[in-house]
């Protein structure tokens, strides 16, 4: 885990790291949320609707965002305040995913950073862009 | 910069900020008169008006800040 001090970060800074979606992810995220829409759940349904097969749960895919601040940057000092996010694309099980966060905005007086967050396939498509304030504590 | 001007000017930033045309301040207005007026908000607050006023806070000045207008002297202070 990283331990980022606030004047250690620059604009600019970016960090990144990968996940394959599985699964199990699924429904370990069905079972917490209780979101059992089909499109998610139901292979037959999804492909019904013009997908090669069930759409992963897209705040599942926002979850790495947590991860992303937490663990990365700013890592152990985060605490997320506000997230922006667009899904700019489905996501499906075996999709490997590049979570990316770059500094974009330091703000001195409330020790906060703005990150701007991406994240990828493995066709380099974005399927998720957004933004994220977070104090560094 | 008059006071009455940057008055003017936080109203646009608190009605930017909570998301509401209906906010209008005086200087006795506090965080108990707005109801989203919490802890992140104030984060928000503090960040757009030395964006708007190209101004710079530091934390003690900001948690001294009883009400709107020591807010508004604040700022008028820095211009």
């Amino acid at each position: 885990m990283n331990t980022y001090k606030f004047e250690e970060l620059s604009v600019g800074m970016s960090e990144s790291f990968n996940v394959t979606i599985t699964e199990e992810m699924l429904l370990k995220f069905r079972d917490i949320t209780g979101d059992v829409n089909p499109l998610h759940n139901d292979t037959e349904f999804a492909v019904s609707k013009g997908h090669p097969g069930r759409v992963a749960f897209g705040m599942l895919t926002a979850s790495f965002l947590s991860t992303l601040a937490g663990v990365y940057i700013p890592g152990e000092r985060s605490l997320i305040q506000q997230v922006e996010t667009k899904f700019a694309n489905p996501v499906y099980i075996g999709d490997e995913l590049t979570i990316k966060g770059e500094i974009t905005e330091l703000i001195d007086s409330v020790q906060r950073l703005e990150l701007k967050v991406t994240i990828t396939n493995q066709n380099g498509k974005k399927v998720l862009r957004g933004k994220m304030q977070i104090l560094v504590v | 910069m008059t006071r009455e001007e940057v008055f003017e000017t936080l109203t646009e930033i608190f009605q930017d900020v909570f998301d509401d045309d209906e906010i209008e301040l005086t200087d006795a207005t506090t965080a108990d008169d707005i109801e989203d007026w919490d802890s992140l908000e104030q984060i928000n607050l503090v960040v757009a008006c030395e964006k708007k006023f190209n101004v710079k806070f530091d934390m003690k000045e900001i948690q001294a800040l009883k009400n709107v207008g020591e807010m508004v002297d604040t700022i008028l202070a820095k211009l």
